[in-house]
């Protein structure tokens, strides 16, 4: 596959020189830290700035470790996976709609290979800035509150990523198949919006992709769930692999869009 | 043997019909113009002759088949480059995707850049090219694979006199070693670099051959008298009954058997006591052959006097 590995160096590049690989990161790594820290001085914080009546008592909440990595997830959940949504997009569409594609697509180049490039890359932005995010919530976590042990750590980062991998293959395939404004309006419906309806009415099902952020964080506590969560894991790759030969389809069919 | 084969070519959006059962072939190391006014499906016939658009009808074939993409370059009207990519970094990476190896990719990369001038600049980000380095990166990165044909859309349109004249230059040196398939609306370009002209109109071609033919089926020849009093010029106009009209003092005849040569008027106008200004042989120029071909007849019919 030599053009896919010339196409993955223009991606790593565009990604590189537009500061990509470290502002998402950034973002993912404040995100990260903001819950435990938050958390640990919040008494301080509202002691200070609060206007509290004499006398007040307050009752902080005893947060476990687990908890707080779980904040940070849901701030990930939130925040982050927006942020990514809205970076890549147009990572193909706006390609075409500005014409930087014409002169790539009139290569002998397949849309397996140009479809793969981009997703490749948004993924591997997205798991680094996941990582980094949840680097900095154990590092803040473990000094604050007490130690994660590393095989929860690895399988909620690991599952994260896989969700991950999701969210992108979702984002990208929508940018193949669609022009960048309807495909935002999908992604934003569908992720979050997805999420929130699964946590409302998604006591009837056990397996979807967006229980599985969730279940990899419960591991922890919880091994009742492995059941579940391996269910989930299928489920998640199966709508990868979906996403994926769809993204690749559209690529090719949508070829004839790109200005001339 | 012709290296392009193009056999009934059709596009439709929806009812519209872009191009219309175009057909023509295309000699090895010839340039073709694609000519024809705005509208005319000239873009759309590239873009299926690239294999950017499927024809919905017809088809293009190459000489020696397989992957059309292999063998051809094209330069769109407006080429749009990664902004964040140096000119030499974009055309090595056009020249792989192309099917070079690397070393080879970089080595032809430089050459190319260097040969349409851009020596000094390939290591600039492409965002801060001018609008002529920008065509002659989109020059290099169709000409760096060495493609059997050329295919170039509107290459002098945007640019200003001196580029338009360096790149029709640069075209010249190209026919050497390639194909070359052009479209443009501006007829003295075409002139210099042309074997064959394609007059496209309204999706469908209406006129071929080499641009000496079609200006000598369209130059529509004539004399034009300009007379001193319009009184006169009425007169002589009057002797030669059918054949000449007269506009206020000037009068335009077609040169026929009556009067073939130049020789033959002058020696009509010296046997008469007519006072003249000025007697000149017209054709029409290249614009208004355009603009006759185009089928805007009634300003031709009047410009062309």
């Amino acid at each position: 596959m030599n053009s896919l590995q010339v196409l993955l160096v223009k991606e790593f590049r565009e990604s590189w020189r537009s500061f990509k690989f470290i502002w998402i990161p950034l973002v993912f790594i404040l995100l990260g830290v903001s819950d435990p820290v938050m958390n640990y001085f919040m008494e301080d914080i509202l002691k200070a700035v609060g206007n509290m009546p004499e006398g007040f008592q307050m009752m902080m909440p005893e947060l476990q470790p687990l908890d707080l990595l779980m904040a940070s997830t849901g701030q990930f959940q939130l925040i982050g996976v927006i942020v990514l949504i809205a970076v890549f997009v147009g990572t193909i569409s706006r390609d075409r709609s500005s014409g930087t594609a014409t002169l790539i697509y009139i290569r002998p180049v397949s849309a397996v290979s140009l479809f793969m490039s981009k997703w490749i890359v948004a993924a591997l932005v997205a798991i680094l800035s996941a990582v980094l995010g949840y680097a900095g919530s154990l590092y803040y976590t473990s000094v604050l509150y007490g130690s994660v042990s590393f095989k929860d750590a690895l399988i909620m980062i690991v599952t994260y990523a896989v969700w991950l991998l999701f969210v992108m293959a979702l984002t990208v395939a929508l940018s193949a198949a669609f022009s960048t404004g309807l495909a935002a309006t999908i992604a934003i419906i569908v992720i979050p919006i997805g999420g929130m309806i699964d946590s409302i009415i998604g006591s009837f099902w056990n397996a979807s992709p967006w229980k599985l952020v969730s279940y990899g964080v419960m591991l922890g506590s919880d091994t009742a769930l492995y059941d579940d969560y391996w269910k989930t894991l299928a489920v998640t790759f199966g709508l990868i692999i979906i996403c994926l030969v769809v993204g690749v389809w559209a690529t090719r069919y949508n070829r004839s869009r790109t200005k001339v | 043997m012709s290296l392009l084969k193009v056999e009934a070519l059709t596009k439709k959006f929806g009812s519209k019909v872009s191009v219309d059962a175009l057909s023509f072939a295309l000699q090895p190391n010839t340039a073709t113009a694609l000519i024809g006014p705005n509208g005319a499906g000239k873009t759309t016939t590239m873009s299926m002759i690239c294999g950017l658009l499927e024809p919905s009808n017809g088809k293009v074939t190459l000489a020696d088949g397989g992957d059309i993409r292999k063998h051809i370059g094209f330069l769109p009207q407006y080429p749009k480059f990664y902004s964040w990519l140096s000119a030499l970094e974009y055309v090595e990476m056009t020249a792989r995707l192309s099917g070079i190896s690397a070393r080879e990719a970089k080595k032809r990369s430089e050459e190319v850049l260097t040969y349409v001038g851009l020596g000094k600049d390939m290591k600039r980000l492409t965002s801060t090219f001018s609008g002529g380095m920008k065509q002659r990166l989109g020059i290099a990165q169709a000409i760096v694979h060495k493609p059997q044909l050329l295919l170039l859309d509107e290459p002098v349109s945007a640019l200003d006199p001196i580029g338009r004249a360096e790149v029709m230059e640069l075209l010249k040196e190209l026919q050497r070693e390639t194909t070359i398939l052009y479209s443009t609306h501006i007829l003295h370009d075409a002139e210099k670099v042309t074997d064959q002209v394609l007059f496209m109109k309204e999706g469908r071609l209406v006129e071929e051959g080499t641009l000496q033919e079609i200006q000598q089926r369209y130059a529509n020849p004539r004399y034009s008298i300009e007379f001193v009093h319009e009184a006169e010029a009425e007169a002589f106009a009057q002797s030669l009954a059918e054949h000449a009209v007269r506009e206020g003092s000037n009068v335009t005849l077609p040169i026929d058997e009556q009067l073939p040569t130049m020789n033959a008027l002058m020696a009509l106008l010296s046997s008469s006591r007519y006072e003249i200004i000025k007697v000149e042989r017209e054709s029409a120029s290249l614009d208004q052959i355009f603009m006759k071909v185009a089928g805007v007849g009634e300003f031709t019919a009047s410009t062309a006097r």
